[in-house]
């Protein structure tokens, strides 16, 4: 299975006018599953479809293992129908006059696979997704949780070399959801495929993949392992998008009772970050004390009243107001603590998110702030 | 916010951007990789010279001195001249030929516009909103007069109202001893009627579906809000609805204007004429200048009430929501009112269809016009044989020339249907797969342009063109491939607009699947595409053929007798005073045209009102 490799990919619409993706560098690992993962319109869409074929560049190259299938430079394009790989589409688009079984079987007979492999062949992609038993319906009489097995079981039969995915789940219902993201996952391990994944949703991302990269406003904001991302954000946009209910962000340039909080806590801690632009606090990490004493010493504090406990089912949001600013914290344990009661709510170190005036973060933090913690034993990353 | 990420983003330096000869070559590789391209520039091609290039021909010749006309002119045939726009603007028959008409025109437009409004509205409200009787048998009923060719019920007119000032056969009027005014019998009166009641439909199917699709969420929070009905119906619901009747108003006005056989059946006698008919005698006249100022001033108008449609439709669909899930009209009581609105309903559909057709049939089986008497019905005019007249010595069914020209409509305007249909379809993927953006808008507003061009007018600008040999193509005139053509033309934005909307509907995606699994251009075609568009190509197929078979404008022009179809047969005998005849050839056409309209539905299993949003 070979690796896909963008390079300086640029798709722009109306001459110029609208640019779907620019300067797009990102290399798609031999059987990766990757995600991409952007709000809507950020250009994960047209990525996938740039790598499928389906829409050509406006300038730079991509490459299929060794194999150049679009460059703008030497006129090299190959068409999808030779690429050999596998779209899911967000619709599914069965055909609608062909049976489930013809639907399945289409690309095999495009490539004149003989009878008797080609049914073994079907037979099998439709037993391991379930649905032998509608090979003779027709798309709409199917259910949308069987009519997008169908659209996979249709892929996978040719068995390609890539499998694209485009927001295949936005159509199932909460548990059909979770069904196929489990399926998708073991057909991952099964068929060793490459999979690139479009979804918008950062949990379908963060459970299915090994591998995210996140865009916005068709640029690369950053790649790397669901742990990367959510634990090392490279810049402000990757941290308000990943994380639910999001990442509290405090303007260090502002005259905010919280932004002077946290000046402070730079000039006594690590004066070094004196310039920083901004610093995020994720909900789960904000822990409590009901005396201020019992703040672990070089944790950032601060006192808030709560205004709200919201119960999620299992965990709660709670809703932090200090004299200027609201926080929003969760936690897996039942608060204690009642509306309107008051108390120290803090961050350990080695769990703030310091970002430059530019939104890009800053990784000397870091360690500096990991210096805190480890010269504070007793400031553990989480309590909850 | 700059891309730079903390691992994996790949560190290649920016590679120079192509030069623009090697993004011309991949544009053009990416451009030509399938025959899509090529296909829409062959079919930007025809339409360029099936319909860009006859109108321009046509509005040359209005300042172009013609062949004849040299010696009163005193310049050479072909030379520039303002003679014909002159002469039909301002010269002394200027009144005659354009000013009368033109205020003729919009005097019947307006009022055919203001009364099929009201009995429009009224008739959607009553079906789409209320309790009323039998209102799902109304609701195909109402809509026949559509099905129908607007000239019979001009026929169905004469035969009733017909007096003493012209020749032939009297009407029953005249023979029950009460002779009927030249007012009603011909002229502005019946015309406006006529058309009133044939258009109606247009405002019940655009403004009816409207009603369904509303969300009657907008109103219950306006009730809630203390609004009584009356402040609700023009607060809510008519600004809403706005659109809607805007489409309606312009599609009658557009129809109006290029409308030919009622005005020609019920103005003749009266030399009332509208521009239409006053195009067609300049042509008969052989007045090709003014002719074409003529067409070029209907098609002006056409241009210019279609530039206001756009407009205020834009304007007024800006607030216009989407109909929500919510959308479920509740129908309300009519209580006491249920009869008489029953009954308001049933007299439309009597006066509307059921009296014309009655009298239009009875006319056909009787000798001398409202003599009851059972002596006096007879199936001669259907099947006699040797009877007493100069020419028709034989009943209608039994003459060749029915026949003959029966033919000549089935083929003609099913060869012209078929090719619309398979262009249209064409024209619907080139302009939503092709990668060449303008050749895409071109084949968008070029098909569209006929629907701003009357009939008449149009087929006047193929008169033009095709008239003589130019170049390699030879005379075309009176021949069965210029009708087609022109018939092609003609239904082109039809034809254009379903094939676009159907592979609109069908979206990229079926498509992309089979390229995605690997199949080729031709591949995709045979086994994807056209066997899911079959439905989209019988309806882009029958609708224009129907819409053919009871046209008139096109044919009148150009049709001569070797291509003699039933329009112009019927027509024919007409002028030549053989009412029974010519309302038997009518109903002939008018059963076909329903009939056909009912089997296109049932085929298609589509409403005729969805195809109307135009």
């Amino acid at each position: 299975m070979p690796k896909i490799t963008l390079r300086d990919a640029d798709k722009s619409y109306g001459n110029g006018i609208i640019n779907a993706v620019s300067d797009l560098n990102l290399d798609i690992e031999d059987g990766a599953f990757m995600c991409l993962l952007g709000p809507s319109g950020c250009g994960k869409t047209t990525t996938l479809r740039m790598i499928a074929g389906l829409e050509n560049l406006t300038s730079g190259e991509i490459k299929v293992g060794e194999r150049v299938v679009d460059n703008v430079a030497t006129a090299t394009f190959v068409p999808p129908e030779r690429r050999d790989m596998g779209l899911v589409f967000q619709s599914y688009a069965l055909w609608p006059h062909l049976t489930i079984e013809r639907n399945t079987d289409f690309g095999l007979r495009l490539r004149n696979v003989p009878k008797a492999e080609r049914e073994a062949r079907v037979n099998a992609v439709m037993k391991t997704l379930g649905i032998e038993k509608y090979r003779d319906r027709y798309p709409t009489q199917l259910s949308g949780g069987q009519q997008q097995r169908v659209a996979l079981a249709r892929m996978l039969a040719v068995n390609p070399n890539v499998l694209l995915l485009d927001e295949p789940l936005s159509n199932l219902d909460a548990r059909l959801r979770l069904e196929m993201r489990a399926e998708l996952k073991r057909l991952h391990a099964e068929f060793k495929t490459t999979i690139v994944f479009v979804t918008h949703d950062q949990w379908e991302a963060m459970t299915l993949a090994t591998s995210i990269a996140v865009m916005s406003e068709g640029r690369l904001q950053q790649v790397g392992s669901p742990n990367d991302i959510y634990d090392r954000p490279a810049n402000r946009f990757v941290a308000e998008f990943v994380g639910s209910p999001p990442i509290n962000i405090i303007e260090l340039g502002a005259g905010s009772d919280l932004a002077m909080a946290a000046r402070r806590y730079f000039s006594d801690h690590v004066p070094a970050l004196g310039h920083a632009g901004s610093v995020g606090l994720r909900p789960e990490a904000i822990s409590v004390s009901e005396r201020a004493e019992d703040m672990p010493r070089g944790a950032f504090g601060v006192d808030a009243t709560v205004t709200g406990v919201l119960p999620t089912g299992g965990s709660w949001i709670l809703e932090l107001r200090t004299a200027e600013t609201t926080l929003f914290a969760t936690t897996h344990i039942a608060p204690r603590l009642k509306d309107g009661s008051r108390a120290r709510f803090w961050v350990a170190p080695d769990a703030l998110h310091v970002f430059a005036a530019d939104g890009t973060r800053l990784t000397q933090a870091d360690d500096m702030l990991a210096a805190v913690a480890r010269a504070q034993p007793h400031t553990t990353k989480k309590i909850a | 916010m700059s891309g730079v990420g903390v691992s994996t983003v790949a560190p290649a330096g920016r590679a120079a951007k192509p030069s623009r000869s090697a993004v011309l070559r991949y544009r053009a590789k990416i451009a030509l990789r399938e025959p899509t391209t090529l296909i829409g520039v062959l079919v930007a091609l025809l339409f360029a010279y099936l319909i860009v290039v006859p109108i321009l021909s046509l509005l040359l010749d209005a300042g172009r001195v013609q062949f004849g006309d040299e010696r009163r002119i005193g310049e050479p045939a072909g030379s520039f001249t303002f003679y014909y726009v002159l002469r039909t603007l301002t010269s002394p028959v200027a009144s005659d030929l354009f000013w009368k008409p033109l205020v003729n025109t919009f005097t019947i437009s307006f009022s055919v516009i203001g009364i099929s409004l009201v009995i429009g509205c009224i008739l959607a409200w009553l079906l789409s909103r209320t309790d009323m009787f039998a209102r799902r048998w109304f609701a195909t009923a109402l809509i026949v007069p559509y099905m129908l060719p607007a000239w019979t019920f001009a026929l169905a007119w004469t035969t009733l109202f017909k007096n003493r000032s012209v020749g032939g056969q009297q009407g029953w009027m005249e023979n029950l001893g009460f002779s009927p005014p030249d007012w009603l019998a011909y002229g502005q009166v019946p015309i406006t009627l006529i058309l009133a009641l044939h258009y109606t439909p247009f405002v019940i199917l655009l403004v009816g579906n409207a009603l369904r699709r509303f969300d009657s969420q907008l109103e219950d929070s306006a009730r809630i809000l203390g609004a009584g009905p009356r402040v609700v119906a023009w607060q809510i619901i008519l600004p809403l609805m706005l659109p809607s009747l805007m489409s309606a108003v312009i599609l009658i006005f557009a129809k109006c204007l290029g409308e030919f056989g009622v005005a020609y059946v019920l103005g003749l006698p009266v030399k009332y004429d509208v521009l239409a008919t006053s195009l067609y005698r300049s042509i008969g006249s052989r007045q090709t200048g003014v002719a074409a100022v003529l067409a070029g001033a209907i098609m002006l108008i056409g241009v210019i009430s279609l530039m206001i449609d756009a407009r205020l439709v834009r304007e007024a669909r800006r607030f216009v929501t989407v109909g929500s899930k919510g959308a479920m009209a509740r129908r309300k009581s009519l209580g006491k009112w249920r009869l008489p609105a029953t009954g308001f309903a049933a007299t439309v559909f009597l006066i509307s269809v059921g009296l014309p057709l009655l009298t239009l049939v009875l006319s056909t089986v009787m000798r001398v016009p409202a003599n009851f008497a059972w002596s006096n019905f007879t199936l001669d005019y259907w099947i006699g044989t040797n009877l007493e007249t100069v020419a028709m010595r034989s009943g209608v069914l039994l003459t060749p020339d029915l026949w003959r020209a029966a033919w000549n409509t089935l083929w003609i305007v099913g060869i012209a249907s078929a090719c619309s249909g398979l262009l249209g379809l064409l024209v619907g993927y080139v302009v939503v797969r092709t990668p060449v953006k303008p050749l895409s808008v071109f084949l968008r507003q070029v098909t569209f342009l006929p629907y701003l061009v009357p009939g008449i007018a149009f087929a006047a600008a193929y008169l033009s063109l095709f008239a003589v040999q130019r170049g390699p193509v030879p005379a075309l005139y009176g021949t069965a491939a210029i009708l087609m053509l022109a018939l092609i033309a003609d239904q082109m934005p039809y034809a254009s607009r379903a094939g676009i909307s159907a592979m609109m509907q069908l979206g990229r995606d079926p498509e992309e699947a089979a390229q995605i699994a690997g199949a080729g251009w031709f591949r995709r075609m045979t086994a994807i595409i056209i066997p899911i568009q079959k439905g989209a190509l019988v309806t882009g197929v029958l609708l224009p053929f129907i819409s053919g078979i009871k046209g008139l404008s096109l044919f009148v022009i150009l049709a001569v007798p070797a291509t003699d179809v039933l329009t112009t047969y019927s027509l024919r005998l007409i002028d030549y005073n053989y009412t029974q005849a010519a309302n038997a050839v009518v109903l002939i056409i008018a059963g076909v045209a329903y009939f056909g309209t009912v089997l296109a539905q049932k085929v298609t299993k589509t409403n005729l009102a969805d195809g109307l949003g135009s």
